[in-house]
């Protein structure tokens, strides 16, 4: 995975620098907004948790649509065709709890997505202000989980923390509707990704993270979903 | 303008920082319901003595049971200090003379610790118990020979 990693990574790179890239522009862009993901194990871990407790508790939160960041190289190769690559982050989590008068118990699992990747984008509509694209992008995604318990019975506290990390492959395929601005475009992005998800490992033992019910199917961090944001495009003139 | 346009985006990168990280500030508090307290009985040898007398020891035997509940523990006490403890519901121990401070009439408490039914996070852990005592007056006096 290492090496597919540093491959997308070099492709990536040695296409932003090709003589053979008819370049006109070269620029970079940054978008901000949602993210829905799918994360059927994290989910069905978090139920098992819950219900491992002493007491009713519930979820409070399951691991709703949460922020999506992105900045981007990005060069004009045609007209209409932009290449590019960059870093992408992602972040969700879920709670479940219960308090009373005499304590609490909460357990959090939080979830974050490290991607690096590369992408191409072209344009079906190449206005002189509208410019409407569409894109594809792969990424090499590195996704960190950890899974809090916190305890306190009558003042008596217990902490358990457990950190996760799976590195899978992801493609992504959407459309960015930008208006151009001089020098620069503001719009909207919006895309759905596949995360060809990877099992989670502990991060101290590096065991796999297990289904608590069959020992032999391997849990795994899903960020499979729909995004949406705003994003802008930077033009620099080398 | 395209200054500008810098200056806002590093603006609105930091200020947005914070949303880069999942939290959940909500707790699901619960105000538990209590089921009824367990019915708790006691049974020991010295429910028909009077004053018992210590002389160089004295053999003390109980049973507690505990219905609707579960029994935790329970403690023997004569002035202030523990002479007995056990986590079974039924058993015996001996009671000194040197474990009093006094030398006459003395009580020895008995303490049943055991759940209390409240459905609370303590009491489901066994982290809250309710308490049944007995208590029943010991002589220590030594006794006169004649």
């Amino acid at each position: 995975m290492k090496n597919t990693f540093r491959s997308l990574a070099l492709a990536a790179f040695l296409t932003l620098l090709s003589q053979a890239s008819f370049a006109q522009r070269m620029g970079f862009s940054a978008s901000f907004g949602m993210t829905s993901q799918s994360m059927d194990d994290l989910k069905y871990i978090q139920q098992y948790i819950l219900g491992t407790y002493p007491v009713e508790g519930a979820i409070t939160s399951s691991f709703p649509p949460f922020t999506n960041v992105s900045v981007n190289l990005v060069k004009e190769w045609y007209d209409h065709i932009h290449i590019g690559g960059g870093y992408s982050f992602s972040a969700t989590g879920g709670k479940s709890s219960y308090s009373d008068y005499t304590g609490n118990i909460s357990t959090e699992i939080s979830a974050t997505s490290h991607r690096l990747g590369a992408f191409l984008s072209y344009s079906i509509i190449y206005g002189d202000r509208l410019n409407l694209a569409i894109y594809g992008r792969v990424d090499a995604n590195l996704s960190t989980v950890a899974i809090e318990t916190f305890v306190n019975i009558v003042g008596q506290t217990n902490n358990i923390i457990n950190q996760y990390r799976s590195i899978s492959p992801s493609a992504t395929a959407g459309l960015e509707l930008m208006y151009k601005f001089s020098g620069f475009s503001l719009g909207l992005d919006a895309g759905y990704m596949v995360d060809f998800a990877g099992d989670l490992r502990n991060k101290d033992s590096n065991d796999y993270l297990t289904d608590p019910s069959d020992s032999s199917r391997n849990l795994t961090s899903n960020w499979t979903g729909w995004h949406v944001g705003i994003k802008t495009q930077i033009w620099l003139n080398f | 303008m395209r200054k500008a346009i810098l200056i806002l985006i590093s603006f609105a990168t930091l200020s947005l920082l914070n949303a880069c990280f999942f939290t959940d500030s909500e707790i699901y508090r619960v105000d538990p319901v209590a089921d009824d307290p367990p019915i708790v009985s006691v049974l020991s040898n010295l429910d028909t003595l009077i004053n018992p007398r210590v002389n160089d020891s004295l053999l003390v035997s109980y049973e507690v049971a505990v219905e609707n509940g579960e029994f935790y523990l329970m403690e023997a006490m004569v002035s202030e200090g523990i002479v007995h403890s056990s986590d079974t519901a039924y058993g015996s121990f001996w009671v000194y003379p040197s474990q009093s401070d006094v030398t006459d009439l003395d009580t020895l408490f008995m303490e049943f610790y055991h759940s209390s039914n409240t459905n609370t996070l303590a009491d489901r852990t066994g982290w809250e118990a309710r308490i049944t005592m007995r208590k029943y007056a010991i002589d220590f006096s030594e006794e006169v020979k004649k």
